[in-house]
């Protein structure tokens, strides 16, 4: 389940990426907040998408 | 250096080395059985994932500086690209999928073990340029942010120390990332594959305006071919066309579909046709990103410098996409070299080898040569390797066919079989004299070592009859 919610965040991330420069190129938003939107959203896909594949160990194993 | 006992044949030096090499790859000596077949879905994901990489951001544009034309470019990388999807598709899956092997084994079997040898050591030094190259092109993005000047198209040596400095941190960085664990960094490279590529589309994307493209894509045609692909070649730049665009495509990952290394992956497939997959890889790798890596040279004023077309395009986030496509794609191509390399180190450990395949990495990628002249050594790398996949082919298509016993079928098998040998340096010594561009040599290149090995071998038959 928690796999599942983390893919679908990761997948939100994804695709605001793709929508700040889509914002960008029709004029509806400043080269600067573009790179701004485009920066957080790639950190929330490296975040999700990290945590999707690398799940935190339960405690007490090695 | 080999580690040869003073008395010690060649031969039992070469039976030495192989079996260390043997020990390496034996988990995948047997053929792959049935039930570890894969789907499709994951070929289509695995060629997707493989085809973005650093260097995308050279080639793309490299086209603009070398004068391409909109129409010469487009057609191109679309039947070049085809001809690479064929090749995969009905010269390497074929072979795979009847051998369930990969191209170590089978190249042993034909080739001899002392074939193999030569074999892996100049693919690790093959791989050791190619990542020298990708440090290189993240290098240009850590220069940036320290104002060091990235080299000029027609250096060869380094021109400045801090360029130096630079390729030297970041090769010694990718290297102990290498040797610190392989595998989950690999596992890591997959999170960054789809976001790589989400690069080049915003990258090109956000430039369009600063080139004069209309939100309604309208002129767009008009743009890309007066302002992005307009045939004006840069000062010292050949001046390409369709044909160079279309071989380029091709023989992009010759080593891989012609060269036949690509067994190693298609030996899992159901059925040969799963060869058609490689189109998930080389149309949004090897189309839509070169054409984005042209958008955003064209609109920084036709720099090569993948660092500054990162960084005005996407800003920071660019600038770690850069460092993050070089590395997540250097980290796999240091790591085979060092699986190619340790054949000829003795009891080495897995650390020891990847610092020294880093290290010659590193010392590599100090020199702009590697990235200013990619292209040529796209050609090259695939030209060297590209024999031996015509002495496979001919071996397992050919041979049988002419009703000659193949080599691997011989009972025994010789240490190097010498008209192999042969016919890769006679094909490559051929292929390097041909009076044409380099990019065009590897086609009668192939069709020579073909000819010259089933010749050779009907020679052979003739003479043990004969005798």
């Amino acid at each position: 389940m928690e796999r599942k919610i983390l893919g679908f965040l990761a997948a939100l991330s994804i695709a605001l990426c793709l929508v700040f420069p889509v914002l960008a190129f029709l004029g509806k938003m400043p080269d600067e907040a573009y790179k701004f939107g485009f920066f957080c959203a790639s950190a929330a896909w490296f975040i999700f998408a990290t945590l999707r594949v690398f799940p935190p160990r339960p405690p007490g194993r090695m | 250096m080999v580690d040869a006992h003073p008395g010690e044949s060649r031969a039992g030096q070469i039976s030495t080395i192989a079996s260390r090499l043997d020990k390496l790859y034996e988990f995948d000596r047997e053929p792959v059985s049935g039930d570890k077949l894969q789907s499709g879905a994951k070929f289509a994901g695995l060629f997707a994932g493989e085809h973005v990489a650093a260097t995308e951001f050279v080639i793309g544009a490299f086209f603009v500086l070398h004068g391409v034309t909109a129409r010469d470019l487009f057609l191109g990388l679309l039947l070049g690209n085809l001809l690479a999807v064929l090749s995969w598709t009905f010269v390497c899956a074929p072979i795979a999928v009847r051998t369930r092997l990969t191209l170590y084994w089978y190249l042993r079997k034909i080739g001899g073990p002392g074939l193999m040898i030569i074999y892996n050591i100049a693919n690790a030094l093959l791989y050791c340029i190619l990542a020298g190259a990708m440090i290189a092109v993240s290098a240009t993005a850590i220069g940036l942010a320290f104002g060091i000047k990235s080299p000029a198209l027609s250096d060869v040596l380094p021109d400045s120390i801090g360029w130096i400095l630079i390729t030297i941190a970041l090769g010694a960085a990718f290297t102990l990332l290498a040797v610190l664990g392989f595998e989950k960094l690999s596992k890591f490279a997959e999170v960054c594959s789809p976001w790589i590529f989400i690069i080049f589309i915003a990258g090109a994307l956000a430039m369009l305006p600063r080139l004069g493209v209309r939100p309604d894509f309208a002129n767009f045609w008009e743009v890309a071919t007066t302002r992005i692909w307009n045939g004006i070649a840069a000062p010292g730049q050949e001046k390409f066309g369709f044909w160079h665009i279309l071989f380029f495509a091709w023989f992009c990952n010759l080593a891989m579909h012609i060269g036949l290394s690509d067994m190693a992956i298609f030996r899992y497939a159901k059925k040969w046709t799963y060869g058609f997959y490689t189109a998930f890889g080389m149309y949004p790798g090897h189309m839509l990103a070169w054409i984005c890596s042209g958008i955003m040279v064209a609109a920084v004023g036709r720099e090569m410098n993948p660092g500054l077309m990162a960084y005005q395009s996407l800003g920071l986030a660019g600038v770690s996409g850069l460092v993050l496509a070089g590395w997540t794609t250097a980290n796999p191509t240091l790591y085979r070299a060092g699986l190619a390399l340790q054949a000829i180190t003795p009891n080495w450990p897995r650390w020891k080898i990847t610092l020294a395949a880093g290290s010659a990495t590193t010392v590599i990628s100090c020199f702009p040569l590697v990235f200013m002249k990619l292209l040529d050594y796209v050609a090259i790398y695939g030209l060297v390797l590209m024999p031996i996949g015509a002495i496979v082919f001919a071996e397992h298509w050919i041979l049988p066919k002419l009703k000659i016993e193949t080599s691997r079928a011989g009972k025994n098998q010789p240490l190097i079989n010498w008209a192999a040998l042969f016919v890769w340096v006679g094909t490559l010594i051929t292929s390097f004299l041909l009076p044409i561009h380099l990019y065009f040599r590897w086609l009668p290149g192939y069709v020579i070592a073909l000819l010259s090995y089933v010749l050779l071998q009907v020679i052979r038959r003739r003479e043990i009859r004969e005798a």
